[in-house]
């Protein structure tokens, strides 16, 4: 295992919820006790409200990522290089203001999701 | 020790690597070393292999260190660094690494059964990386907290950038399509509903099978039910993988082809973008349909709270509340309706005025249901709305306007409208004005569209050449009197001008029924096209006379989805209905004649007085005659889109002269004598009348009574002993008329019913026409300025007529009269409010090109001796014309075609009276250009002054009789006074926004302004009436 995978949900219905800058899906639960793999500079984990404003529960597709590295279709979505675990192929929401700036702070770059 | 070297040798990379995240860890060296020996004890032999490949490999990696560095940096590592577990994976993934890299020497191709097989390079570097990472990892376990901490930051700031990768431009986006090395998608049937499911369960499925699934990824999609998609290098490996998956079927596994691969991730990212204020429809129950807005969002319970036009049946509501029994089955849908609180307390409905706990707000409850201002607040599941490309139509959201938000709902509106605009919405030179933030209301161009942004040149000055704001704050713009074409929305396709601006709404003057139509600027773009919208339904086009089931019949006024409005033909009141195609017997394309109070005969195209009922006074020409009701109409006339229907009897014929010209262009001439107040003030234009009317009046003059349109055209006989003949009329009395049968040299006398005067002539005769037309121009153009155009259009069949003229009986085929083109059309050429409103006249049919460049001019520019050389050149002509015994054949080389008629003739006519021979010529021939434009001459407009082959800007004074100008030079006419000849002189074309005269045409003489070119048409605002014209740019002259 090059590294652990992500929390896999532990539904498929509308508790789901996808991570607005690392498309990560987990259950809104899941989210809330252990945050999200990719950005725990986001400390979802500690805020519960915080959940709410990084995630959507809109989100198109989901893709389980189980090499992430040596998977096309993963590098395509440009999350080749985060852990294992199921992903949703785009969100429509961008990412709060305030987080945002949370990401430039510790130099993550964010890209919001190009409108249609 | 060999070993050992090679580590060292190997850590001293590494290290080079990573000196930035390693540096304070390298008083630690000895224990990496360690830790690396423990690690790779095991395959101590192969590493000696490997490193060698390795140190291959290394070289690839230094060319992008940086990258590595970086990607390295954000990918893997950072969010599981705490909780990296120290378990034995490291070394297994060593040993696969090493693994690999042994086949890789051996040979990639061969299908093995060591698992990394297919993977390629790029993939071995990120797995030789993934291994060397875990050194610093595993020291982060014995790490103080602060240098743990510092290691962090340090690694953070040094990687300020491209963290993730993730900067999607299309470039790097195409650099990463897949190949023949990329692992393939495979499309596995699933259940239904099961999809997002089952590619968890497969992720779960390879976490606890530890990797030996080796498929790389599963993706559903949201919009493909039925299906997922496995991404994995071999179709073994998908099997392996679905084995014993209870929502995967049938073994069918399909491979997706390689160039669809990406469509298979391009998932359009579901803009829902379900803010407050957002428009939405509601997709279940009652309110299907219907539009909603969005109040609130619960994102995390997923929903929304809409506000709704409540359609709710009060009386059923109060049965129900009362208990009394209530149908079950829903017989219709309560129309919406705002809600009435009075009227539902009057139904003793229990009405609660409260708070609401959640927003504070107060709200009529009626049982759970809350109300505000008449509508209801309702909350509802996200899953039952829907928000993509909500079009809320103009009288959706005027519902939703309540007085108290006026504004505030209007600006909303906007908002919404401009979420849902297609791409390509700003086009390069678009008025636009910004309706948000700082620069509101400022008004500019679009000079540049980009993806979101739009940059304009703003109108103000003092700011930079160009700005650009977002397209969701910009609107687009127009002026009362722009030209627009509506292209979304309900009234597509419509055309007209804007008349009034009321923020984003315009009001527009359509084209096709002189109605206003109210619609968002945003539907609309600037165009100079004159369209109706649709005009034709099946074999029926607008203004057709028609007639119906019940035998009554009328006149199609417009043209609706699906049905026509027609209006009836009861001349006692107007009455329009709503006609369905399959309602429509036949289209009535008979003609009749009928007569007016004054036995004054009336056809179509006769223009009318009416004398009695509601539209007294009123006058237009006729359109259509049926059953002794007359169609007439006046354009301006607002309704029934100009229509006017009225019993025969009630009408006069307006200056019979009028009518029989318009019917009989060379007739016109007759009117012209009559009222001579008609005739052209100019000497020039007169003088090119002459020669046609001596041709058509010295044979007729004598005779004709001046108001029997049949005399002197050309009829075809088609009943009797003479059916099939044609000739041309020479007489009528009572019913019967004297023909002058063409292919016999006789007359004869036919009854008047079985003659059609419709005769589509053939080539010959057209010819002779138009030598008849054109001659008789003057009078003509100046009103009806297509004649002349339509001249040149008949010329290639000219030819045979210049033989006929040898022999002396053909003689008469040059007569004017002789045949016309349809006549009917007449009116509507002099009548240039009329060019819109028939679908004939629209660009592109090629019919229609006459009307649309309705001056003569422009006629005679567009087909510059083409008519004539095809007629035969003059020289052909000429000889046709010298065997004709006409006197007139040595005067005008050139010209011959005018001249021979006009010799004899001279005398007999008043109007040609000052004609030479040599300036009827060059009136008539296209050939002689500037010559051409002599007639067109008009006090005021400027002209350059080629004088002695200096050319100099002029404006015209005065212009004298003998066709010379007296022009003041200077190009605002203050310098000296010239007499300048008119080949000499030429117009200057106008410019947009050039204050212009109109040289020709019904409207010669009026000024106005060009307020926009299109082709060889200006549209021209005329300054008296300010109504919108389409003329030929010909006969525009520029004014000082």
């Amino acid at each position: 295992m090059r590294s652990a995978p992500a929390q896999i949900p532990t539904s498929f219905g509308h508790e789901l919820r996808a991570c607005l800058r690392f498309r990560l899906v987990k259950t809104y639960d899941q989210f809330r006790e252990s945050g999200c793999e990719n950005c725990p500079f986001f400390k979802m984990d500690e805020d519960n409200e915080r959940v709410v404003d990084c995630t959507t529960p809109n989100f198109n597709g989901i893709i389980s990522v189980m090499d992430p590295s040596r998977s096309w279709a993963a590098r395509w979505l440009r999350i080749g290089r985060f852990v294992p675990g199921c992903y949703t192929l785009a969100v429509s929401e961008a990412l709060p203001e305030e987080l945002q700036n949370m990401c430039e702070e510790v130099h993550v770059q964010y890209v919001p999701p190009k409108r249609v | 020790m060999v070993r050992r070297f090679d580590d060292e040798d190997d850590d001293v990379e590494e290290e080079e690597y990573e000196d930035e995240e390693e540096q304070l860890l390298d008083d630690e060296d000895y224990d990496v070393d360690e830790d690396v020996g423990r690690g790779r004890g095991g395959s101590s032999k192969k590493r000696g292999r490997s490193d060698f490949i390795d140190d291959l490999a290394e070289e690839d990696d230094e060319e992008d260190e940086d990258d590595d560095d970086e990607d390295y940096g954000g990918g893997g590592g950072r969010g599981k660094r705490h909780k990296a577990p120290r378990d034995g994976s490291q070394f297994f993934d060593l040993e696969a690494q090493v693994d690999s890299d042994e086949e890789e020497e051996e040979d990639e191709g061969e299908d093995g059964f060591i698992v990394e097989n297919g993977a390629d390079i790029p993939d071995e570097d990120i797995g030789r990386r993934m291994h060397r990472r875990p050194l610093p990892l595993r020291e982060d376990e014995q790490e103080d907290v602060e240098a743990l901490e510092r290691s962090i930051q340090a690694r953070y700031a040094r990687s300020s950038h491209a963290e993730y990768d993730e900067e999607t431009t299309d470039v790097e986006q195409q650099a990463l399509l897949p190949s023949v090395r990329d692992p393939k998608l495979w499309m596995v049937k699933c259940a239904i509903g099961r999809e997002r499911e089952t590619a968890v369960c497969l992720m779960q499925k390879y976490i606890d099978r530890v990797s030996d699934l080796q498929i790389r990824s599963v993706i559903a999609l949201d919009h493909l039910k039925n299906y997922i998609y496995i991404e994995a290098d071999k179709e073994a490996h998908v099997r392996e993988a679905i084995k014993g998956q209870r929502n995967i079927f049938g073994a069918k596994i399909m491979l997706v082809p390689i160039r669809e691969m990406t469509d298979v991730l391009s998932v359009e990212s579901k803009a829902i973008d379900l803010s407050r204020d957002t428009w939405v429809r509601m997709k279940l129950g009652t309110y299907k349909g219907d539009l909603a807005q969005v109040v609130d969002v619960d994102n995390v319970r997923q929903r929304v709270t809409v506000k709704l036009i409540p359609r709710i049946d009060l009386q059923a509501l109060a049965n129900k509340l009362e208990g009394r029994e209530v149908p079950k089955k829903k017989a219709f849908v309560p129309p919406p309706r705002l809600m009435n609180v009075d009227e539902a307390r009057e139904l003793h409905i229990r009405v609660e005025h409260r708070r609401d706990q959640l927003t504070g707000d107060y709200f009529h409850y009626i049982g759970p249901m809350m109300f505000r201002d008449g509508f209801l607040y309702k909350t509802v599941s996200m899953k039952s709305i829907s928000a993509q490309n909500i079009k809320p139509t103009f009288d959706e959201l005027e519902k939703f306007r309540t007085p108290s938000v006026k504004g505030e709902g209007e600006m909303v509106g906007l908002s919404t409208l401009f979420a849902n605009r297609k791409k390509g919405h700003f086009m390069k030179g678009d008025a636009v004005i910004v309706i948000k933030g700082d620069l509101k209301n400022l008004k500019g161009w679009v000079e540049k569209v980009e993806e979101e942004n739009v940059h304009i040149r703003p109108e103000m000055k003092g700011l930079p050449k160009t700005l650009a704001v977002n397209e969701k704050e910009l609107c687009k713009y127009f002026e009362p009197g722009n030209h627009v074409k509506v292209v979304t929305g309900t009234k597509e396709g419509a055309t007209g001008m804007v008349v009034k601006v009321e923020q984003h709404v315009l009001i527009i003057l359509s084209d096709t029924t002189k109605e206003h139509i109210r619609v968002f600027s945003d539907d609309v773009v600037e165009s100079s096209e004159v369209t109706t919208g649709v005009t034709k339904i099946g074999d029926y086009e607008l203004h057709d006379l028609v007639l119906l089931d019940n035998n009554s019949f009328g006149v199609i006024i417009r043209i609706e989805r699906e049905a026509f409005q027609v209006l009836k033909g009861v001349p006692e009141r107007p009455e329009v209905s709503l006609v369905k195609l399959r309602e429509i017997k036949c289209k009535l394309e008979k003609k009749f004649d009928v007569q007016d109070r004054y036995r004054n005969t009336v056809s179509v195209k006769d223009v009318v007085r009416i004398l009695e009922g509601s539209c007294k006074g009123k006058q237009g020409p006729v359109e259509h005659i049926y059953k002794g009701v007359l169609f007439v109409y006046d354009r301006h006339h607002l309704e029934h889109a100009g229509f006017i229907c009225a019993k025969a009897g009630s009408c006069c014929v307006v200056g019979g002269s009028r009518s029989n010209g318009d019917r009989n262009d060379s007739f016109s001439k007759i009117g012209n004598f009559k009222t001579p107040s008609r005739v052209p003030p100019s000497p020039r234009r007169f003088s090119r009348g002459g020669p046609p009317f001596d041709s058509a009046g010295g044979r007729h003059r004598g005779g004709r009574g001046g108001h029997d349109a049949l005399v002197g055209i050309t009829v075809k006989v088609r009943q009797g002993p003479y059916k099939g003949y044609r000739g041309r009329v020479v007489d009528i009395k009572g019913q019967s008329v004297r023909v002058e049968l063409e292919s016999q040299m006789k007359v004869v006398t036919v009854d008047r019913n079985f003659v059609s005067d419709n005769v589509v002539v053939s080539t010959p005769y057209r010819d002779t026409s138009r030598y008849g037309m054109g001659s008789e121009t003057p009078m003509r153009s100046s009103r009806t300025p297509l004649h002349p155009y339509m001249t040149p259009m008949r010329d290639p069949g000219a030819t045979p007529i210049h033989d006929g003229m040898r022999t002396p009986m053909r003689d008469r085929a040059w007569n004017p009269y002789a045949p016309m083109s349809p006549p009917r059309d007449n009116w509507e050429e002099g009548n240039p409010a009329s060019w819109g409103t028939s679908p004939q006249y629209q660009p592109g049919s090629p019919p229609s090109r006459a009307y649309e460049a309705p001056t003569p001019g422009s006629g005679w520019a567009s087909t510059p001796g083409g008519s004539y050389s095809e007629a035969g050149t003059p020289r052909d002509s000429g000889s046709a014309y010298a065997n004709a015994p006409s006197p007139y054949m040595p005067s005008t080389p050139s010209g011959q075609p005018m001249t021979p008629s006009s010799g004899p003739y001279i005398p007999g006519t008043p109007g040609g009276q000052p004609m030479t021979p040599g300036t009827g010529l060059d009136a008539m021939s296209p050939v002689i250009g500037p010559e051409s434009e002599g007639p067109w001459f008009m006090p005021d407009i400027l002209v350059s002054v080629n004088k002695s082959g200096e050319e100099t800007h002029g404006v015209i004074l005065e212009v004298l009789p003998d066709g010379s100008c007296k022009v003041a030079l200077g190009s605002n006419g203050s310098g000296d006074t010239v007499i300048a000849l008119p080949s000499e002189m030429e117009t200057v074309p106008p410019k947009k926004s050039d204050k212009i005269k109109i040289m020709g045409g019904s409207l010669r003489g009026l000024t106005g302004k060009l307020i926009g070119v299109d082709g060889t048409d200006g549209i021209v605002r005329i300054d008296d009436s300010l109504d919108v014209k389409i003329l030929d740019l010909v006969i525009l002259a520029k004014l000082p």
